[in-house]
């Protein structure tokens, strides 16, 4: 029975083996005699190799201690990294100002639920001056250009 | 070189230059209090703010975050008993005890002037040998650059704490990341896997940022609620009022411990990406077995104060020593200031110091000038310090996450950018959750397209791969990587059987 490290190990092992498939298929170049699969296919070769061992001696591993017990909230964590992917998508569509105060405003009640009115108002600002001082800062001060939404056209 | 410093340093002493490196201080400063935002993450935020300025201002700014970071964890590890950042963990063991002791102005300034004093002696060691050693480095072909990298990464891998087999394998993970998109000699496409954001290959400030603000930030999440239960007693005032002069003479009363802590936290500096959280607790160590009554560490001593806060600080001259002289990076923090560099197409390595002087001693300037500003900014604002603490992750964690976004998306305004910060932040975490170490993995990434450089150069020059063992340098580095591979595993494998022998130990009774 594989544990932790194991399977974490076939999966390393499985991703290099496709790759090394991949870099058989890699056209050489008369200016580097080397070819662009020699490099990717030692690398890919090493990992391949040093995964296999991981699986090994966790697979050899006699005495596997228990995964430390402790009060972690992993759903807090998938919601966070969805709300942090449908930013990422919707700065596209939203542009940077309107996804963003989104996203800081949700962020925020998810990760410290507002339970009156006066909560929700923190929410609010908190989230209309990160965005605001962001904007200022990067587009005004800085002349980085954020990201337009085509929706929004801002 | 004294007069290029002195010129470095009067360049620093302008507006324009001491304004970002103020403000890059104080950054620090706040972001090492914060338990649970390290100095990565703090330079992480402050890196998009230098895109639009000059490089020195950039680096300046960089420069102080480091310097401030590596000394603003130390408030909240003396005051509250919680290390701001992993640097400032031995600071804990005596810096507390003393302020609950009734002596918090003694402790906090004992850790301050520490700093200053191995900051300035990591600054001596900076200044002096990062030109030698670049000088050394110029005499390396691809055959010396390609071993130099090698032993760089097996060194990381090797001396990670969990498994030394785990470190290696995230080391070449790192290196996997490098082969994806191009190829680094002739740019061509190379295993895109049909992702058109990865045709031009993977940036690495995108894959750091993701890496370690998500790492962190999510690991943080993961167990909400822990630093504002921990931080609940930082509302009080506190007064800090120590005398100087007693704190000073506490300091320079024991030459040996400062120069040996220093000593400690240079040589930690320089092997790439252990970091000052390694510095101050070997420094710590050291302090108690060369000391006449180790039974009284732990109890509130001024000598356990000064070896970890002297430590950590000369870690930081260490650090960029290593990366302006090799073009390594040191650690995360410096990793982050190679990407500053790269954006401003300045190429770090031996050359470095030869083409870009007014810029190398511009940052060695402000290394320097650095540590005088955190001791004012610790003055002025040392008890207001406690308050950052009480900031809610809520509010912060996000506005960080809009940063890192910005930083990602700025570096070439594109989205692909960020589509690579939310994949590499993913793969953090799950390398964080599965138990491989991420400082291989960066080291790997940021070097493993120079690795191939070198490689390829070495063997189209000659084809002979025994040159690699065969010439000199190159032989010796090779001999080091395996040497020091070897004696990570002996020394995991001691300690697998003491921890053994405990529990069989533990077991009779």
């Amino acid at each position: 029975m594989l544990g932790r490290d194991g399977w974490a190990g076939l999966a390393v092992l499985t991703a290099s083996l496709v790759l090394f498939g991949l870099t058989l298929g890699l056209e050489g170049n008369p200016m580097v005699p080397i070819g662009p699969g020699f490099y990717p296919r030692i690398v890919l070769g090493v990992t391949a190799v040093l995964a296999a061992a991981l699986v090994i001696a966790d697979s050899l591993a006699s005495k596997r201690r228990a995964p430390p017990r402790g009060a972690s909230d992993y759903g807090l964590v998938a919601s966070m990294f969805a709300l942090f992917g449908l930013y990422a998508g919707a700065l596209s569509f939203l542009g940077f100002r309107l996804s963003t105060l989104l996203y800081v405003a949700a962020a925020n009640a998810l990760l410290a639920p507002p339970r009156s009115a006066r909560g929700w108002a923190r929410v609010a600002l908190v989230a209309l001056l990160t965005t605001v001082v962001v904007y200022l800062a990067f587009e005004r001060y800085l002349l980085v250009l954020l990201p337009r939404g085509r929706w929004t056209g801002f | 070189m004294f007069e290029l410093l002195g010129a470095g340093l009067a360049n620093l002493m302008q507006v324009k230059y001491l304004v970002p490196l103020a403000l890059g201080t104080l950054a620090g400063i706040v972001g090492g209090a914060l338990p649970g935002v390290t100095i990565t993450m703090t330079i992480i935020v402050v890196l998009p703010f230098t895109f639009g300025l000059d490089p020195l201002q950039g680096l300046a700014a960089m420069t102080g975050v480091y310097v401030g970071g590596s000394a603003g964890g130390l408030v909240t590890a003396v005051l509250l008993g919680i290390p701001g950042t992993p640097s400032a963990i031995a600071t804990t063991f005596d810096g507390h005890p003393m302020a609950r002791n009734g002596e918090p102005g003694r402790a906090v300034w004992l850790g301050i002037w520490a700093s200053v004093f191995g900051g300035m002696l990591g600054g001596v060691f900076l200044i002096g040998a990062t030109g030698p050693l670049a000088a050394f480095a110029l005499q390396f072909g691809p055959w010396e650059f390609f071993s130099l990298f090698v032993l760089a990464l097996s060194m990381v891998a090797g001396l990670v704490e969990s498994s030394v087999l785990k470190g290696l394998l995230s080391g070449a993970l790192g290196l996997v990341v490098t082969i994806l998109g191009s190829d680094p000699v002739m740019g061509r496409e190379r295993l895109t896997l049909g992702v058109p954001f990865l045709e031009g290959g993977v940036p690495f400030l995108p894959v750091l940022i993701g890496v370690f603000a998500f790492a962190q930030i999510m690991s943080e999440v993961e167990r909400a609620g822990g630093v504002e239960r921990a931080a609940q007693g930082a509302q009080r005032a506190l007064s800090l009022a120590a005398s100087h002069v007693k704190v000073l003479w506490e300091i320079v009363s024991r030459p040996f411990l400062v120069l040996w802590a220093s000593f400690i936290g240079v040589l930690i500096g320089v092997l790439p990406a252990i970091g000052g959280s390694a510095a101050n607790m070997m420094a710590y160590d050291q302090a108690k077995k060369f000391s006449r009554r180790p039974e009284k560490f732990g109890t509130g001593i001024p000598e356990g104060v000064i070896a970890s806060e002297a430590a950590n600080n000369a870690n930081v001259g260490g650090s960029l020593v290593t990366i302006m002289a090799f073009g390594i990076p040191g650690d995360a923090v410096t990793a982050v200031m190679l990407g500053a560099l790269t954006i401003h197409g300045i190429q770090s390595g031996p050359l470095f110091i030869l083409q870009n002087a007014q810029l190398a001693y511009g940052i060695f300037a402000a290394y320097l000038i650095a540590h005088l500003l955190m001791v004012v900014i610790l003055a002025v604002g040392a008890r207001w310090m406690l308050r950052v603490v009480t900031v809610p992750k809520a509010a912060l964690f996000p506005a960080v996450l809009v940063l890192c976004t910005v930083g990602a998306y700025a570096l070439n305004n594109t989205m692909a950018n960020v589509y690579i910060l939310l994949t590499f932040g993913l793969l953090g975490y799950a390398m964080v959750k599965t138990g491989f170490p991420l400082a291989p993995f960066i080291l790997g990434v940021i070097l493993g397209d120079q690795i191939e450089i070198n490689l390829i150069r070495a063997i189209m020059t000659d084809a002979d791969p025994w040159l690699f063992l065969t010439r000199p340098i190159s032989g010796l580095l090779i001999a080091a990587s395996v040497a020091s591979v070897v004696f990570a595993l002996w020394q995991h494998r001691r300690q697998q059987r003491r921890l053994a022998q405990r529990a069989d130990g533990d077991a009779d009774f």
